[in-house]
């Protein structure tokens, strides 16, 4: 073999092998097994951030769909869970609201709130402004359509006001 | 003849190479394999030194820096790779400028504008994995926390610094390297691994079952691994020390003395 084909062998064999062992104490596998399942997820993970990088992602149709019907089921950590899976890049505004109202609604509660959640949705709502800053929903089934209002609305369960202590306040519905 | 012989000897000699020019040429002229035999020889050295400059040494030295970082749990033997620490890349820089001082390779002869591009990358490359190898190498061998890391390390430091400015020829720079190794590997390898508490049930236990042990691990802050760990490591530096027993000083192939490399 000529010289020079063997050079550019050797470049090509140096590249592929470091790579492997770049990618083994970057992933970290913990048998051989593991091997091939982080190989098999770096992989996904590189053609989703390629599909970013060429503006051709796409969010997963089927996963948001189950989510979207976990959603509906208020069946929260599951539609979140299927939303994360779907938008695995946080790109699609649309998506992203949808986690932000699951925290709305899952922290909401007649008496009192769960001010984590509601924090959790507050940043949500961050990417979905981040991402669309004229984001209105097309979901008539939301009451709050504009990540503005569900930012009020978040905003106002995480205050302590004297109008928390409105007994009428417990016949409130969820938005 | 033999007064003829003292009086002219050089005469005498230049007759004796005609002579023998003679026979050769026509051992050439009744077997003409024999000229072509030797170019054919020849070149499959040449050929064999390309390989194994380009294909077989990079191999090598990545499969160290692959296994130099590799550990096995005490538990159930599960990998652990533990990236090197930043000592690990700043010994490896000072390990390779005395490569270039001891001469075991030369810069012109890695790297010359007399090279196409595609031999200096490929220079490049086998470099390159020569500096993943020796990196991986300390992380190898030092100690990876607590006192026996700053330790080992800065006998580490200590020696590289004080051959820095040490006169060496090849043949020395390979024996103190695979003395200094060899005891770094002796010291992480038999003595710390077996001054390690091994895994028991409980605290109390172990200290109830192994005082000394469990006083050393707590004292040095000794990680456990598996017994699996001294194998992989042992052939991890011998990989590395032949790899650098192999590495040619100058991949010039045009002269032939130049790819006798002067470690014998």
């Amino acid at each position: 073999m000529k010289e020079k084909y063997i050079q550019i062998l050797s470049i090509l064999l140096t590249a592929f092998y470091g790579f492997f062992v770049i990618f083994l104490y970057w992933a970290e596998p913990k048998s051989v097994e593991e091997v091939s399942i982080k190989a098999q997820s770096t992989v996904e993970n590189a053609v989703t951030k390629g599909q970013v990088f060429a503006g051709t992602y796409e969010i997963d149709q089927t996963k948001y769909n189950e989510a979207l019907s976990a959603f509906r089921r208020d069946n929260f950590v599951a539609a979140r869970d299927g939303f994360d899976k779907a938008d695995p890049e946080k790109r699609d505004s649309n998506t992203q609201f949808y986690i932000a109202y699951s925290f709305y609604r899952q922290g909401w509660g007649r008496f009192s709130n769960d001010d984590a959640l509601f924090k959790q949705g507050l940043d949500a709502l961050d990417r979905v402004v981040l991402l669309n800053r004229n984001f209105n929903s097309a979901d008539p089934s939301l009451q709050l359509k504009t990540p503005a209002v569900l930012r009020n609305e978040l905003e106002e369960g995480l205050k302590i006001t004297s109008d928390d202590f409105n007994p009428f306040k417990a016949f409130r519905d969820r938005k | 003849m033999e007064q003829n012989q003292s009086s002219h000897p050089e005469t005498y000699t230049e007759e004796l190479n005609e002579i023998s020019g003679r026979i050769i040429d026509a051992d050439i002229l009744i077997n003409p394999g024999t000229e072509i035999e030797k170019t054919d020889s020849v070149s499959k050295s040449g050929n064999q030194r390309i390989y194994l400059i380009y294909l077989f040494l990079p191999c090598v030295f990545l499969t160290v820096a692959l296994l130099g970082g590799l550990r096995l749990s005490p538990v159930d033997n599960s990998f652990i790779f533990l990236k090197p620490p930043l000592f690990c890349l700043i010994f490896a820089v000072i390990m390779l400028v005395l490569f270039l001082r001891a001469g075991l390779m030369r810069l012109d002869g890695w790297f010359s504008e007399d090279f196409p591009l595609i031999k200096n990358l490929a220079n490049a490359a086998v470099l390159l994995t020569l500096f993943a190898a020796t990196t991986q190498l300390f992380n190898s061998l030092l100690p990876e926390q607590g006192l026996p890391f700053w330790i080992v390390a800065f006998c580490f430091f200590w020696t590289l610094w004080n051959n820095l400015f040490a006169y060496f020829d090849t043949k020395k720079l390979l024996r103190s390297l695979g003395a200094l190794f060899g005891l770094a590997f002796v010291a992480k390898y038999l003595i710390l691994a077996n001054l390690t508490a091994p895994e028991s049930e409980g605290w109390f236990r172990g200290v109830i079952e192994n005082p000394t042990k469990e006083a050393f691990t707590w004292l040095l802050d000794l990680p456990g691994f598996s017994a699996g760990t001294g194998y992989i490591q042992f052939f991890a530096a011998v990989f590395y020390l032949a790899g650098l027993y192999l590495l040619p000083q100058t991949t010039k192939i045009e002269s032939p003395a130049a790819s006798i490399h002067p470690k014998d």
